[in-house]
């Protein structure tokens, strides 16, 4: 067997080690381990990786990242954030028809924005909303489905350990990515909303009303909220504006959210021991499968699969879009059943090598120049007549602003910076839509965590409505990623 | 004995978080040292309070030295010290979905196997972290700001994945007990929780 | 027919200096001499897993079979090859790559290095300072964050008073762009792949000896190597050795023309140290020698003979 047919039949192997209940970094790993052994003849040199392998990729500077973001997504709980959060955003739209799961989704969005993980969001504020939405005669499947979905908006929305995964794996700057993220995550709520108003429309019976809230009670409870929004703009904020590296604003999230619990009395010594456990039970569950992924991946640069794969797409000639969308296709099919995190450390090696050749034409290279040219036009004041005339004739005609012309207005927009400005958007676009597809996964019937989280937490309510439930946000989902693809300038609106 | 194991695990995961927190702590108080340090070079500081601004710089008011190199020494450390709890706990992902099906006497045996290929797995783990840290023993290679030896962070890898061995060890017993004898053992205790 | 598969394996990406000026020019030198019997298989950019200080490793324990890394990268293994990384030390890569090698046979071949084959030892060009505000005399380093590429560079840029902060090459850009570090030490050469001439305006370089180096090596499995037949192992020897750490370090150096050619054209700031005036730079970074030589002592390594020596073979060099 060469090398290229072991990288080859490997995935049928994980695929079945997985679909055998292996946990999916045991799988990997393994995998990797036995591909090693088979490609080097010797299982020697793959033991030998695992002298320093294991500590290096647990040690990654950037990868502290996601104990930190799980720490302070647990502390924000404590500090009463995701009930202030629900009880604000309820005084505001609870009384509409369908308003309490709209308040839900809302304060799942706020949460989103201090906590990096669905799965938190969504058990936290499953906790806080759903007693609330049982009582005001929402639906059982509508009342799970409804934070299933939103738990999403914890990824969704930065922080977020996905893109600090995806941002490590395709070497890109998190800061960029979170706020690429921005936009959509917004888009998502909103989406979801949308969702609630026709189901409530088309099952009026399905949700019940609430009174109308006063409105010095509601800015009350809009006032209540601050401790989040200070903790948003200090983390997400200080990691863009470069007071501090990603790791760093975790550090200061986590011990801010930390302080605020212990502020309001819900930080003591038995608190602080639950963080603690239930911190190291995601994030060990989540670094083992790093590390199943760095020695599987480690395999498969190896066999050269992924240089092979990305070689073929371009000699098939494909559009770019057509690849793009069967890439979006696939995590979209394999989210029914694989958790999402899994499925970045899997497939991120395989698809972005791929993907950042493919010209999406994310970046126009005159257009740039024409932009460097009139800012450089307005404010040179030595520039020859002559240069000048023929500079805005160039500007005029959509044309080249050739070498000279910049060395005379002192500007410098190559090609090769294009290139690069292009390969980055289209890393940060692939990466949010990327993000967006497994997280759909996660509210995909039949396998999806947050269902699953949900669903345990109310016990009346059967998993066959909450599955149906949720093809509403799902649709919802779907409509976003079409409208994301056709227009990547709405992820990359905020980066220019 | 279930019960200590667990205890075991969770004294693991709490000592881990403490290591975290200091990490936090390491990282929060360098950034703020470094912000004065900012603060005491700029032309305010240094003609409001020139004696001071220089007295504390000269005391080592600043970013905390090499705070790079600990938090990567002490997060391995914790992320080792995490994974007995996830082991004890049944914390790990998996996809259930295909294996729904099953009797419950072939679940077991399923199970049974799993447990004992994470048990071989995380005792290789561990043997081999141990014979890296003994290679870094011997190299003497250090960190390059603080110069502590590199196997000091490894020598606390390797006690939480020691550790980490041990469990996975009565894991893969336990389940072969369920397999063989039906009987419940391994109680998933934290899993409400999460 | 291809008999023998060589994975190269190392930290910069494939289309950097290196990379391509040298290690893909010695595979393919190794590749044609042994008529095709020899492949090499390049992995840039960390592409078979690890972290660049566990290169060393990945060749003792043949997880690559040939690796391409900095020494500095694991500070206090290879104490010997610091001599050529002390300040104000090196002039000519060249003559300092020569040295290199002649003294890896005689002091570190069997010693610190015994463990690998070595293919090549060579320096880079001229370390100099790139900053955000002009830097004339140590004076104006007080206070700067300076981002250090070893050890004894952190030494120097704590005597003359910057703060020193340690991060990898690749997030240098990103750190200065956003202000997070005033300035970062690294040859010409390396500042076209991260840009350094758009981000900061000026560059601080000295006439005579530099400011400080970096010392490379290019080493091989020793199981690998001893498995060839002679008739190939040949091949590796011709292609490696004193010669090709001369045309490596040369060629590294030769790199820094270009990019520094970059920073000309964009009109940036570039200051000078002459001779005499570098006599206040080397005086502050003296203790460093001391403590350095103070160090090898305690290693039972005579480290004033070894300055003495990679003085003497340099200025005997004559390429
Ligand atoms: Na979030
Ligand atoms: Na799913």
């Amino acid at each position: 067997m060469s090398n290229l047919e072991i990288g080859i039949y490997s995935f049928p192997a994980l695929l079945i080690l997985i679909f055998l209940r292996v946990p999916i970094g045991l799988a990997m790993f393994t995998t990797g381990f036995v591909g090693l052994w088979l490609v080097q003849g010797t299982a020697d040199i793959a033991l030998a990786r695992l002298k320093s392998e294991t500590y290096t990729t647990f040690s990654n500077y950037s990868l502290s990242i996601v104990p930190m973001f799980l720490l302070m997504g647990h502390f924000a709980t404590l500090g009463g954030m995701s009930q202030a959060l629900f009880k604000a955003a309820e005084g505001w739209l609870g009384h509409r028809k369908g308003g309490v799961a709209m308040a839900a989704v809302g304060a799942c969005g706020g949460f989103g924005a201090i906590c990096g993980s669905s799965l938190a969001t969504a058990a936290t504020m499953g906790r806080v909303a759903l007693p609330e939405l049982r009582q005001y005669g929402y639906a059982g499947g509508f009342s799970t489905a409804t934070l299933a979905a939103g738990g999403t908006l914890g990824i969704l929305i930065p922080p977020s350990v996905v893109l600090v995964i995806y941002a490590i794996l395709a070497e890109q700057n998190i800061a960029k990515l979170f706020l690429a993220a921005i936009i959509p995550g917004i888009m998502a709520a909103i989406g979801y909303m949308i969702a609630i108003s026709i189901y409530v429309r088309i099952y009026p019976e399905r949700a019940g009303v609430r009174d109308r809230v006063p409105y010095a009670e509601r800015f009350r409870a809009l006032g209540a909220v601050w401790p989040v929004l200070l903790v948003f703009v200090a983390v997400v904020g200080g990691i863009y504006g470069g007071i501090f590296t990603p790791t760093e604003g975790a550090a200061v999230g986590a011990l801010g959210t930390g302080l605020i619990a212990w502020a309001n009395g819900g930080l003591n010594r038995s608190t602080l021991f639950e963080s603690f456990t239930v911190t190291a039970r995601s994030t060990a569950m989540i670094f083992f499968i790093v590390l199943g992924a760095a020695f599987y991946n480690g395999f498969l640069a190896l066999t050269q699969v992924p240089q092979e794969m990305s070689a073929w797409v371009v000699d098939q000639g494909f559009s770019p879009w057509t690849v793009l969308i069967i890439i979006l296709c696939f995590y979209l099919i394999f989210g029914c059943v694989m958790d999402s995190l899994s499925m970045i450390l899997l497939t991120v090696p395989i698809f972005f090598p791929v993907i950042s050749i493919l010209d999406f034409g994310l970046v126009d290279l005159i257009a740039m120049q024409h932009e460097a040219a009139r800012e450089a036009l307005a404010t040179v004041t030595d520039l020859a007549p002559e240069m000048r005339a023929q500079i805005e004739a160039a500007i005029a005609a959509g044309a080249e602003i050739t070498r000279d012309m910049q060395r005379a207005l002192d500007i410098r927009v190559t090609s090769g910076m294009a290139n690069a400005l292009a390969e980055e958007r289209t890393a940060i676009w692939f990466g949010i839509l990327v993000l967006i597809v497994v997280e759909v996964g996660l509210i995909t019937p039949p396998v999806g965590m947050n269902l699953f989280i949900i669903n345990a937490l109310d016990r009346t309510t059967s998993m066959l409505e909450t599955y149906k439930a949720v093809l509403f946000f799902v649709a919802s989902d779907l409509i976003r990623v079409a409208i994301l693809v056709a227009f990547p300038a709405i992820t990359l609106f905020l980066l220019v | 004995m279930h019960r200590l194991f667990l205890t075991l695990s969770r004294v693991m995961a709490i000592l881990g978080g403490f290591v975290l927190s200091i990490l936090i702590l390491i990282v929060c108080l360098s950034i703020i040292g470094r912000s004065a340090n900012s603060f005491l070079h700029t032309d305010v500081a240094q003609s409001l309070f020139p004696g001071l601004a220089q007295w504390l710089i000269d005391a080592g008011v600043g970013a905390i030295r090499g705070d790079f190199e600990l938090v990567e020494a002490g997060m391995a450390f914790s992320i080792f010290a995490f994974l007995p709890l996830t082991q004890v706990t049944v914390g790990h992902a998996t996809v259930d979905i295909f294996t729904s099906w099953m009797p419950e006497r072939a679940l077991r045996i399923l199970r049974a196997l799993i447990e004992v290929l994470f048990a071989v797995v995380l005792i290789v783990i561990a043997v081999q972290l141990f014979s890296g840290m003994q290679s870094k023993i011997r190299s003497g290679q250090t960190t390059l700001l603080l110069q502590f030896p590199v196997w000091w962070a490894y020598a606390g890898s390797v006690l939480g994945a020691g550790v980490a061995a041990v469990v996975a060890v009565y894991m893969a017993l336990a389940r072969v007990a369920e397999a063989t004898t039906g009987r419940s053992i391994v109680t998933d205790e934290l899993g409400a929780e999460h | 027919a291809q008999e023998v598969t060589l994975r190269l394996h190392q930290f910069l990406p494939a289309q950097a200096n290196v990379p391509q000026l040298v290690l893909d020019v010695w595979a393919d030198n190794v590749e044609e001499a042994s008529g095709g019997r020899i492949e090499v298989e390049r992995y840039a950019a960390m592409a078979l897993g690890g972290t660049p200080p566990e290169l060393m490793d990945q060749a003792i324990d043949g997880i690559a079979d040939v690796v391409w890394t900095v020494v500095g990268y694991t500070p206090g293994r290879f104490p010997t090859t610091e001599v050529f990384e002390l300040p104000f030390m090196v002039e000519d890569a060249r003559a300092a790559s020569s040295a290199y090698w002649q003294m890896f046979e005689t002091h570190m071949k069997d010693g610190e290095f015994a463990d690998v084959h070595m293919l090549g030892t060579w320096v880079h060009g001229p370390g100099l300072f790139h900053t955000d505000t002009p830097v004339e005399s140590p004076a104006d380093l007080e206070g700067m964050k300076i981002r250090g590429g070893s050890r004894l560079v952190n030494q120097l840029l704590e005597l003359l008073g910057a703060e020193p902060v340690g991060m990898p090459v690749p997030a240098v850009s990103e750190a200065l762009s956003k202000g997070v570090i005033n300035g970062t030490t690294i040859p010409w050469e390396v500042t076209t792949s991260l840009r350094v001439s758009e981000l900061v305006d000026n560059h601080t370089e000295f006439e005579g000896p530099a400011l400080y180096n970096l010392t490379f090596v290019l080493a091989m499995n020793k199981d690998t190597y001893e498995g060839l037949p002679d008739d190939l192992k040949q091949v590796i020897d011709d292609n490696s050795g004193l010669e090709f750490s001369i045309f490596a370090g040369g060629t590294q150096a030769d790199a820094d023309g270009p990019a520094r050619q970059i920073a000309v054209d964009n009109g940036n700031n570039i200051i000078t140290i002459s001779e005499e005036d570098a006599d206040e730079w080397r005086a502050i970074a003296e203790p460093i020698y001391e403590s350095w030589i103070a160090d090898m002592d305690a290693r039972g390594i005579d480290g004033q003979a070894l300055i003495d020596e990679a003085r003497a073979l340099m200025d005997a060099y004559d390429g």
